[in-house]
């Protein structure tokens, strides 16, 4: 166990390494000097070039390469000239506020996901178990963006409860946190949902009924055991596209976390600063799913780690 | 299965016939808008600037769902948008299905070195996420049409390649394909006429799975302005819009939003049809 653990860390560790190969390479696909946006618009030819030294973007792409890659396994990530700051100082400042939102969305899709998924498996074909698969499907059908201004619409300008730009106490997590949790959560209600309805079909239920333990005891204590292990390994793989949510909703609602930044970053040519944060995204997904996988072999000695 | 038994099923499966009504309706309506809208949806028309809906009380000539902040009839613009994000999705779906399903046939059935490489290389590109991705790319190259096909595409691959090999790895060494293979069979021909047929149900219900959520990543682009340039409409820009006059017209973000829910609906709705058909389990 401990073994297979090492060897999937190894390779966890060679995907990331792949990543900022991809990340190095993708920032510097297309044109866009981030000398000349550094220096101005009225700068003269040797004032960019002069730029261009200070910036390091003077030496070959396999020299700069190396010399990130050094600073990354130092812990540097670089600096962004943007900023006028070193990007570990700033994503440590950006990457709590995008973990708060996440985990906040993460947080309440899970249970809410859990919950209904089992009233409506256990309920299976009753309109309650109806109403949980229209609030599903529908669910997965909204675009995030329009989840948003909906939201938006109503709370904040219909009804004026709720604050809609920027960052304070709870009640201004409330709105991007319930957008991004919403996909997550349709897709998890589903689960949970077929998962009771196939575990309540097999024989092993039914005979303990039969032997007369009480409907909630085997819901609750045998068939819930099971139903619930495809929701572990889906709690790990979908941190990605949390990630991706909470980078529009950041957006939308004007959150200082790392999706905002990638975007400024991105029109700014901050080399040094979209591969970091693409970086740091892939560590979370990758630790993610390493998690996940681990987690699944833990609680179902049946599946060898692989 | 008996082509009577299949026609039989998809009747019967509610969930298929939804989505496959919904899905004629819209692209019917899609295809056709040039020969019913009243308006030309990229001329300004400052007079009926965010009109509010009259719901067809002037027939197609009035603004039945309201015009946006330059004064363009909404309706119209939504079913040219929808034409717009209905050909990019398709594209995307289309590419990607083929170069996942060749990924996946060659990696399941090859094995060793081959499908090592390749899995890896999809296991980096599941850990970059796939907006931040696409949002650098679009950024880089700049925003059109192919290059949103291109930067969907290049990640879209990934899960139906994943799909389709763990398909083969289940059935490559079944009695057919051991037959086949003893017979002299030429490997292309294995993989095509035997073990390609044997992933179609899967392929199909991630087609219309990808098809969704090719669309979703489209609008959220947009927001972010990297998806299909203005004038051009498409749903993304439609909805994206609508957010500096979502107080005072909330049409032009709320008519978009719902023909998009619909329509990403008819394609899950659709995915679940087609699982429902295929199951062998399902007998009625």
């Amino acid at each position: 166990m401990a073994k297979k653990i090492l060897k999937r860390l190894f390779l966890s560790l060679f995907v990331l390494l792949g990543v900022t190969i991809v990340a190095f390479v993708m920032v510097r696909l297309g044109g866009g000097n981030p000398a000349s946006l550094m220096a101005g618009a009225l700068a003269t030819e040797e004032e960019i070039a002069d730029m261009e030294v200070r910036m390091g973007l003077d030496k070959p792409l396999i020299v700069q390469y190396f010399k990130y890659l050094s600073g990354v396994l130092h812990g540097d990530l670089g600096y962004s000239w943007n900023y006028q700051m070193n990007v570990t100082d700033l994503l440590a400042v950006r990457i709590p506020q995008t973990l708060k939102l996440c985990f906040f969305g993460f947080g309440w899709a899970c249970i809410f996901s859990i919950i209904l998924g089992i009233i409506a498996g256990i309920h299976q074909g009753q309109p309650i178990d109806f109403v949980a698969l229209f609030i599903a499907i529908a669910g997965q059908s909204m675009s995030i963006v329009w989840i948003s201004f909906m939201l938006i619409l109503v709370f904040g300008v219909t009804l004026k409860v709720l604050p809609t730009q920027g960052i304070g106490g709870i009640r201004y997590m409330l709105m991007p946190g319930l957008c991004i949790g919403f996909g997550y959560a349709a897709n998890q209600t589903r689960l949970m949902r077929s998962g009771m309805v196939d575990v309540l079909r097999e024989d092993y239920v039914t005979a303990t009924r039969a032997r007369g333990v009480s409907k909630n005891k085997t819901y609750f204590k045998y068939a819930l055991k099971n139903a619930i292990l495809p929701i572990i390994t889906n709690i790990g793989s979908q941190f990605g596209r949390i990630l991706v949510g909470s980078t529009v909703v950041e957006n939308i609602f004007n959150w200082p976390g790392m999706g905002q930044l990638i975007v400024q970053a991105i029109n700014m040519r901050d080399y040094q600063l979209v591969q970091s944060i693409l970086l740091v995204s892939a560590c979370m997904i990758v630790f993610c799913n390493l998690l996940a996988d681990i987690a699944y072999t833990i609680i179902d000695p049946r599946i060898t780690f692989n | 299965m008996k082509m009577s038994t299949l026609l039989r099923r998809m009747r019967k499966s509610p969930m298929f016939m939804i989505g496959v009504i919904l899905l004629i309706i819209m692209i019917l309506l899609c295809a056709t808008s040039p020969l019913w809208i009243q308006w030309d949806v990229t001329a300004t028309d400052l007079r009926s600037r965010l009109g509010a809906p009259d719901f067809f009380a002037n027939g197609l000539s009035g603004h039945p769902f309201g015009a946006d902040a330059l004064g363009r009839d909404v309706l119209s613009r939504l079913f040219v948008g929808d034409w717009t994000s209905l050909k990019i999705t398709f594209a995307v779906t289309i590419i990607s299905m083929i170069f996942g399903s060749v990924v996946g046939l060659i990696c399941g059935y090859y094995g060793g070195i081959l499908d090592s490489i390749l899995m890896r290389i999809c296991d980096l590109l599941t850990a970059i996420p796939q907006l931040m991705f696409a949002i650098c790319i679009v950024a880089m190259i700049g925003s059109s049409m192919s290059t949103l096909i291109f930067t969907l595409s290049a990640t879209g691959w990934v899960a139906t390649a994943r799909l389709i090999r763990a398909q083969v790895l289940g059935i490559k060494n079944k009695e057919f394909v051991s037959a086949s293979r003893v017979l002299g069979t030429k490997t292309s021909r294995i993989l095509w006429k035997e073990l390609f047929p044997n992933t179609i149900t899967q392929l199909m219900i991630s087609a219309s799975g990808h098809f969704g959520g090719t669309i979703l990543v489209e609008t959220n682009l947009s927001y972010l302005g990297m998806g299909v340039q203005p004038p051009t409409p498409s749903w993304g820009n439609l909805i994206s819009d609508g957010r500096d006059y979502l107080a005072s017209a909330p049409w032009v973000v709320i008519a978009p939003g719902v023909a998009l829910a619909i329509t990403v609906l008819a394609f899950n709705f659709l995915g679940d049809g087609i699982r429902d058909v295929f199951d062998p389990k399902n007998v009625n």
